[in-house]
């Protein structure tokens, strides 16, 4: 119960900051509010323009989650969405399922490296896959503007992709992903164990669990979901690589985890706010010529709320 | 330099026992002993570095002191690490040279410098050879016999017993139990290995304790036997429960189904857990309850193998008696039992046969008769 007052008040305690901070700008608070929520669920098409970034940011929160359920800071959602999307790419031709298996295969190879670099040097994940979503960024740049360059060579973009995902396809392979990872982290031993793992590794162990393998199994579902929003993205939105294609949707997803309080059910409503959140900024930089960016300063809000109200719990203070 | 009676320990370790020592004017005391036998610790209260529990020390004079692990600046020059102790850097060809960029054999050099520099009346080499070439210690061993010519005293502290045959006047050996002049014994603990195991067997329906000072090696042994025993015949009771022993953050019952499909319910009757049910999260049990969780959860499978260390810890005289009684429970049933504990009387009430470790090494096995005489001793490395 707890949990969930602290997520519901951090999502309020973003949405007050945002609408009070328009008044530095000469907007009135209510004024800002009402364009958030009719820019992002007020029309079809507003509601449409959030569920489509819901859906990324979906996936790549329920990345973060698992793997940070397991107790691995895996950072990296961001270069496993560009592995993915990239391999879902060159995978086109092979039709739509091999190219999502392609890029879920490809996020879950990307985050393992950081496993190995675990129990091979003791490398922490939390630098590796930072290092990673480098490594990824610039691959994708080479690529793009190298060997998968579109055929008449003017922008650094590839070619679109002959296969294309519905929304209402994006939206049932992310329901399903989302109730899956559910039933695995509450519904299954193997589930109780990553959870053990994350919570105290030194008593797992004692308790028979196997904690490196449970490790690197979190970490290859982990980098597989953000794998797959690389592609869902691709297949179902962009239709194309270019430099910014993943667009900093790893990175949310380590905002959209936290603020649903690493649960899958809850990671789902958390990605319709932010889903929200984005795009209701995108209508008010349209309408009142606000910076769309104010919805990243959501994102932080609600992240430093929660550590707020965390710690305060941590300190015993009710 | 005169020391009478001086003993030191740190926690329960005792570290230098009852040791009396003197060294004459002109004279070079070779130190023999192993490693950690006490020989620092020894040399560290003469040079008044650490305080005696007991005993005194008469010095007479001024003591240089060359450890042995190097005490220099590595980012000073030679002549700036000696003006540190207010030496001079005569002796060096090129003292603006940086401490780092010098070999072991030039940095010994320094230390030495810096040791001898204000004419110590006792100068006290503390493995000084370890790190040195044979060239290097030679030199060495000539500055200390010119420096005992000249009526200054000199310790040599070292585990290579030809190397103070060579020097030394007078000789001391420091065994394991830090007494001057003990007839030495080789360990049979490999150096690198912490733990030594290879007469260690527990019978069906038999309880086996291991007891010993903390820190001997039975944490290692436990988690040894975690390692390469079947987790899933084997029950293992951790000494840390807090750490290692149940997931604060997951409730009663999921602790449970880690390990066993066990309903929890039953659980928390059968072992008198005070809980207000299964879904209460383990971390707000009390340490008690929380030891019992562990217990029950452990020994509800009815395992071939337990390995409980330490299992009454912190219970109440009850709650002890309760575990007592399912171990003794266990073991009629047939199960193995590994008793790892620090509390004597618990391995005197509940074991069949008792074995001792110390550094790592276990002791022949005992009967509990046996043990009731010898336990003291062999806890303190005395055979």
């Amino acid at each position: 119960m707890r949990q969930i007052a602290a997520g519901a008040l951090a999502a309020i305690a973003a949405v007050v900051l945002l609408a009070l901070s328009g008044i530095a700008f000469g907007h009135a608070p209510g004024e800002l509010l009402s364009t958030l929520i009719s820019g992002s669920i007020g029309s079809s098409f507003a509601l449409h323009g959030t569920i489509v970034k819901s859906i990324p940011l979906l996936l790549t929160g329920l990345s973060v989650a698992i793997a940070f359920r397991a107790g691995v800071w895996n950072i990296g959602a961001e270069g496993q969405f560009i592995v993915g999307g990239l391999a879902c790419f060159l995978a086109a031709r092979f039709g739509l399922i091999s190219s999502l298996l392609a890029s879920m295969i490809a996020g879950a190879a990307w985050a393992l490296i950081a496993s190995l670099l675990r129990f091979w040097r003791n490398a922490p994940e939390v630098l590796t896959t930072i290092i990673l979503n480098f490594v990824g960024f610039h691959l994708l740049g080479y690529s793009v503007n190298g060997p998968l360059q579109e055929a008449r060579a003017q922008y650094p973009q590839t070619d679109a992709v002959a296969i294309s995902l519905s929304t209402s396809g994006e939206v049932v392979i992310a329901l399903s992903i989302c109730i899956a990872s559910w039933f695995l982290l509450y519904r299954t031993k193997e589930g109780l164990r990553l959870r053990a793992t994350g919570f105290n590794p030194f008593a797992a162990r004692w308790a028979g669990v196997h904690v490196n393998a449970q490790i690197a199994r979190a970490m290859a579902i982990s980098g597989g979901m953000a794998g797959l929003a690389g592609g869902i993205e691709l297949l179902g939105v962009t239709h194309r690589l270019f430099e910014r294609f993943a667009a900093g949707y790893g990175y949310s997803g380590i905002a959209v985890a936290l603020l649903g309080q690493l649960h899958p059910l809850a990671t789902l409503l958390s990605a319709v706010f932010f889903g929200a959140l984005t795009t209701g900024a995108g209508e008010l930089q349209r309408a009142s010529n606000i910076s769309a960016s104010v919805a990243t300063f959501g994102q932080a809000v609600v992240i430093l709320t929660l550590i707020g109200l965390s710690s305060r719990a941590k300190r015993g203070i009710p | 330099m005169q020391l009478t009676n001086v003993t030191k320990s740190f926690g329960p370790t005792i570290a230098v026992d009852d040791v009396s020592l003197s060294v004459a004017p002109g004279e070079i005391l070779g130190l023999i002993g192993e490693n950690g036998a006490g020989k620092t610790t020894l040399m560290r209260i003469i040079a008044g570095e650490i305080e005696p529990d007991r005993g005194t020390i008469d010095v007479g004079g001024t003591i240089g002191f060359v450890h042995q692990h190097f005490m220099l600046v590595n980012e000073f020059t030679i002549a700036e690490n000696l003006a540190l102790v207010g030496a001079g850097d005569a002796r060096f060809e090129n003292s603006n040279r940086l401490v780092r960029d010098l070999s072991v054999g030039e940095k010994a050099a320094v230390e030495l410098m810096k040791a001898i520099a204000k004419e110590p009346d006792l100068l006290i080499l503390d493995e000084p050879t370890s790190v040195l070439t044979p060239n290097e210690a030679q030199k060495l061993f000539d500055t200390a016999r010119e420096l005992a010519s000249r009526g200054k005293s000199v310790i040599l502290i070292s585990h290579k017993i030809r190397e103070v045959l060579s020097i030394a006047i007078a000789r001391a050996m420091v065994g394991e139990r830090t007494h001057v002049a003990p007839p030495l014994r080789r360990r049979t603990t490999p150096a690198e290995s912490r733990l030594y195991v290879r007469n260690l067997s527990v019978g069906t329906g038999e309880i086996v304790a291991v007891i010993g000072v903390a820190g001997n090696g039975q944490a290692e042994l436990a988690t040894m036997l975690r390692d390469t025993l079947p987790r899933e015949t084997t029950a293992h009771i951790p000494e840390d429960r807090t750490r290692d022993g149940v997931i604060a953050e997951m409730s009663i019952a999921e602790n449970l189904a880690l390990v066993t499909n066990a309903s929890a319910e039953e659980l928390i009757a059968t072992f008198g857990i005070r809980a207000t049910g299964p879904r209460q999260r383990a971390g707000n049990l009390s340490g008690g309850n929380q030891q019992k969780l562990v217990l029950g959860r452990e020994l509800t499978r009815s395992p071939a193998i337990i390995i409980a260390a330490e299992p009454t810890r912190g219970l109440d005289i009850e709650s002890t008696a309760f575990v007592h009684e399912q171990l003794r429970a266990a073991a009629a049933r047939g199960a193995a039992i590994l008793l790892i504990t620090s509390d004597l009387d618990e391995a005197f009430t509940l074991a069949d046969g008792i074995h001792v470790i110390f550094r790592g090494t276990l002791s022949e096995r005992l009967t509990p008769a046996e043990a009731g005489t010898r336990a003291g001793q062999l806890m303190a490395g005395v055979r």
